[in-house]
């Protein structure tokens, strides 16, 4: 590897560090600040793009077909679990019947603002 | 068949076809690019399992939900931040050295290896400190608040998250002792004169692995301590 | 000449060079001795399974108690489910032809990670010796059935901790085999062997090792949280304290519907060899099998919940799972086409082999088929948990696979050991078992369906003929399995030596220059540029010089 590719590729680290740090403060004063209402969702996609920038940059993803097919792939399948099993949780219909014991069964002084 | 071991090269054998014309055959040995691909195989088993255990959270973050909330507020942002920004930090590290044994530095490059494997001892130690409070406060894996059905018991879906938060935060940590393992045994070949800037797939495929560690943490410090954040406490 | 594999010294080890023949063997990272001691392992596990299964068998002799109690009836049917499925036929064809014959279909002169290899075999050993140390331990073997449905296994007293770590060890060693072989088939094929050049047995273990490399991770955690659950009881899984056990059975589902058809699809492979070669004729569509390999593997991902019918899963998932299930049919069914169309005026050898594979294609179709009729919801749930699931099911994985799994050993019996067994007595071995396992199992679809359930341990009066039946076909089926492993077994020493193509067959593994193969495969690596199965008049078309392994047709 000759000096300028290195030194390129230096510069392309710190580039990225630069990247998620910033991301990274983002996720820690978002539920302060702004979207509070929808955290969770903010906060995975936040996530998603550092693992993003990771994945390409700091893994080298970028270029490769073979392997970009088999993370695709792995991806793909976690993607249509989680679909298919919160579908199914969403839609169950025998709440009333289910023996699935609901949050306030346990004592302890938590549970109070759980009460209706 | 050890070429290597005794310091042959591998010469790639000749397969000839009808008209004469002579192709290389790859060989399983000294296979840069199959070491390569074997260990993206081996991370995407990591992916899924990883990917479980989020479906896991998933479904019972659905089931209970305000108390995942309520649960999620009692962390340390100050604590989990810190870690994040450490593990960020080490990504970097474990990186640089990388490039710098593709450059022939490996004295640099060795130096990288032990900053890296200090960022991850670091890691460790907040997390450990955290973990001891947590079982200061009753809040542990087999405590009484942990167990359902007693005067301490948290609510059941504040068990659940503690019990999916000490699981995953343990097997990441315990991936973390991994790599530091890793490390070691990745300086012992360098000294040793088997990983240089020719043959370098280890120290590739652990600086792989390292990302991973860091990839997984992404999403567990947010799922963990952040959907909570900013309410109550 | 050069001199066999399975001679003395004749070895690569993961470590030093040890001298004695027994270290050489444990040692070994020769991916055709790995498979060969794969299969002595398999194959005992499997005979110890069969006895546990008879010991059922006779217990169902009759109405009540005759010889276990209701306790060791449910250890008796986990043993043997954790034996069949874990220790015996998922590990199955990959790992014994898998690692024998796919290398040397491709030319390659072994895996891509020989010591990783090796240490994989050895771990499936850990394993192995983990679950069968829980039968003497503690309060005994698991209770649970093979599929620790919670949250009775959170519950149960017995060994299930043990048994689901031996599970977890045994699902690593068939991560290891999957990454391996998919690294070698991207690697390794000899030079000018594109993917539609491959034979598809190849595919099939190709196929296969997707589903082991990406869907047992997901079985290995759901079996790390139920251990969790059992030591620290915090509620995964278990309904009485906010989890849910339907989850657990969606996990597990993830994973273990796509582990059949990690079983079938290399025993389909070794079918799609056996067929044209027997047939002499070029294999009729061929990508269509290739790429039916491929996509029974990916939707298989997608239908596991035709197992949860019954468990409480929402209306609308049911609906998708039931939609998405039907698919399968239609990949599986191309292939049975494609084999027949394969044989259609061919000249049928009816060698051993091709027996095997004739008598599969009759006892896989009824699995099959059954298959399709408990995927509709209304059928299921009259049919689930009935002995009706129990015969689909082992039509396909015992008169599928495991019939597979024969006919591939006597398919590659020659080229493992330079010689043949005495093909009166096994055609005959092959009666007994078809015979057998029909009697042994038809009988269940109609018990099934009438409704005698599944993994009870006494019945009704009404459903005692079936049992019955049942058992006699026991006696002739394991009858027929003595048999034949004794007509193989004989011949590894005293079979009439052969030379290294004696089925006269087309595919690479039949060019070595040996018979059995040296250590080191073929003399040199082809150029390949030819399809893997060309006949002329029942002739192959492809010629090598064996020293050079240049074409000279
Ligand atoms: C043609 C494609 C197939 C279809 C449509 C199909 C469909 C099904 C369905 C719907 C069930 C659930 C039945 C119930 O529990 O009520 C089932 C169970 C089962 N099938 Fe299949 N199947 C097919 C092929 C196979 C193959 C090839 C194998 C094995 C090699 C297999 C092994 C099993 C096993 C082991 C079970 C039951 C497991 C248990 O509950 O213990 N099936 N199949
Ligand atoms: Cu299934």
């Amino acid at each position: 590897m000759d000096i300028n590719t290195y030194k390129a590729q230096k510069s392309g680290y710190y580039k990225i560090l630069g990247g998620l740090l910033l991301l990274t403060a983002v996720t820690l004063i978002q539920p302060y600040m702004f979207l509070e209402n929808a955290t969770f969702g903010i906060q995975l996609m936040i996530g998603a793009v550092k693992a993003w920038l990771i994945v390409m940059y700091y893994m080298h993803l970028k270029g490769e077909t073979l392997i970009g097919w088999t993370v695709g792939f792995a991806l793909a399948l976690v993607i249509f679990f989680f679909a298919v099993v919160m579908t199914d949780v969403h839609h169950f219909q025998f709440k009333d019947i289910s023996y699935i014991s609901e949050q306030h069964v346990s004592a302890g002084e938590h549970t109070q603002h759980h009460e209706e | 068949m050890s070429h290597e071991e005794h310091g042959h090269e591998y010469v790639p054998e000749i397969a000839t076809a009808r008209d004469g014309k002579q192709y290389e055959v790859q060989g399983w040995q000294g296979d840069f690019y199959g070491g390569k691909l074997g260990f993206w195989l081996f991370m995407l088993t990591e992916v899924m399992m990883f990917g479980a255990m989020f479906l896991t959270l998933t479904y019972y973050f659905s089931l209970h939900h305000d108390d995942f909330i309520e649960a999620s507020s009692e962390f340390s942002v100050l604590l989990g931040g810190t870690n994040t920004v450490v593990l960020l930090i080490s990504a970097l590290t474990m990186g640089l050295g990388l490039l710098k044994m593709r450059a022939g530095d490996v004295k640099g490059a060795k130096l990288m290896i032990y900053a890296t494997m200090i960022l991850a001892l670091v890691f460790l130690a907040i997390k450990g400190v955290e973990w001891t409070e947590d079982y200061h406060d009753g809040v542990f894996l087999g405590l009484p608040a942990l167990q359902a059905g007693n005067p301490d018991s948290r609510p059941l879906g504040e068990i659940l998250f503690f019990g999916m938060y000490f699981t995953m935060t343990g097997l990441h940590g315990f991936h973390i002792i991994l790599g530091i393992g890793l490390m070691l045994w990745l300086l012992k070949r360098i000294n040793a004169g088997k990983v240089t800037p020719e043959h370098h797939i280890l120290h590739f495929n652990i600086a792989l692995y390292w990302d991973l560690v860091h990839l997984i943490w992404v999403f567990v410090f947010p799922y963990f301590y952040m959907i909570g954040a900013g309410h109550g406490h | 000449m050069s001199k066999s594999y399975l001679e003395a010294g004749e070895t690569h080890c993961a470590i030093g060079h040890p001298k004695s023949v027994f270290w050489q063997w444990m040692l070994t990272i020769d991916h055709k001795r790995i498979g060969l001691m794969y299969a002595a392992v398999i194959f005992t596990f499997f005979f110890v399974a069969v006895f546990v299964a008879l010991t059922m068998r006779i217990e169902l002799f009759a109405p009540g108690a005759q010889i276990l109690d209701g306790d060791t009836f449910n250890q008796a049917f986990t043993l043997h489910g954790v034996i069949m499925i874990f220790l015996f036929i998922i590990p199955g064809v990959p790992a014994v032809f898998g690692n024998i014959v796919m290398p040397l279909m491709i030319g390659a002169k072994d895996v891509s990670f020989p010591r990783l290899n090796w240490f994989t075999f050895w771990l499936y050993i850990f394993g192995a010796l983990i679950a069968l140390s829980s039968l003497w331990t503690g309060e005994g073997f698991a209770d649970t059935g093979w599929t620790f449905y919670a949250p009775y296994s959170l519950n149960t007293n017995t060994n299930v901790i043990t048994t689901l770590v031996a599970a977890f060890v045994l699902g690593m060693a068939s991560i290891l085999t999957g990454l391996n072989f998919l690294v070698t088939i991207h690697r390794l094929r000899a030079p000018g062997m594109d993917f539609f050049k491959m034979p598809l047995f190849v595919w099939g273990i190709y196929a296969t090792a997707w589903i082991q490399l990406l869907a047992t991770p997901v079985v290995g955690i759901t079996l790390v949280l139920a251990i969790l659950e059992k030591v620290f009881g915090i509620g995964i899984f278990d309904p009485s304290k906010g989890g849910d056990p339907v989850l657990f059975e969606h996990l597990f589902w993830i994973y273990s519907h796509p582990a059949v058809y990690l079983m079938i699809l290399p025993a389909f492979g070794i079918m799609s060899e056996i067929i044209p070669t027997f047939s002499r004729r070029e294999v009729f569509g061929y990508r269509t099998i290739a790429l039916s390999s491929a996509s029974i593997a990916g939707i298989g991902y997608l239908v596991w919940g035709h197992h949860l019918f019954t468990s409480g899963m929402s209306d609308l998932a049911k609906t998708i799972f039931s939609f998405l299930t039907f698919f399968v049919a239609i990949p599986t069914g191309i292939k049975f086409y494609d084999w027949v169309a394969t044989m259609y005026k061919g000249q049928i050898h009816m060698t051993t082999p091709m027996l095997w594979a004739l008598g599969t294609m009759v006892t896989f179709v009824i699995g099959g088929l059954t298959g399709v009729t408990i995927a509709m919801i209304g059928a299921d749930i009259h049919l689930q948990d009935t002995y009706y699931t129990v015969a689909h099911f082992h039509y396909a994985m015992l008169g599928g696979v495991v019939f597979l799994l024969f006919a591939g050993l006597h398919y590659w019996f020659p080229l493992m050991f330079g010689r043949m067994y005495n093909e009166k007595h096994a055609k005959r071995a092959f009666w007994f078992n078809f015979i057998g396992f029909n009697m042994l199992w038809f009988p269940m679809f109609i018990a099934g369906y009438l409704g005698m359930p599944r993994r009870y341990f006494d019945y009704l009066p009404e459903f005692q003929i079936y049992h019955q039946i049942s058992f006699f076909g026991a006696l002739v089926f394991i009858t027929g399995l003595i048999y034949m492993f004794t007509v193989l077994i004989s011949a590894i020493k005293k079979g009439e030596k052969v030379g290294p193509n004696h089925w006269n067959a087309t595919t690479l593994e039949w060019h070595l220059p040996s018979a059995p193969p040296p250590l080191e495969n073929h003399s040199k690596v082809p150029y390949v540029d030819f399809r893997p199965y060309e006949y002329h008049h029942g002739d192959p078309v492809v010629k090598f010089n064996y020293e050079t392994m240049q074409r000279i047709d």
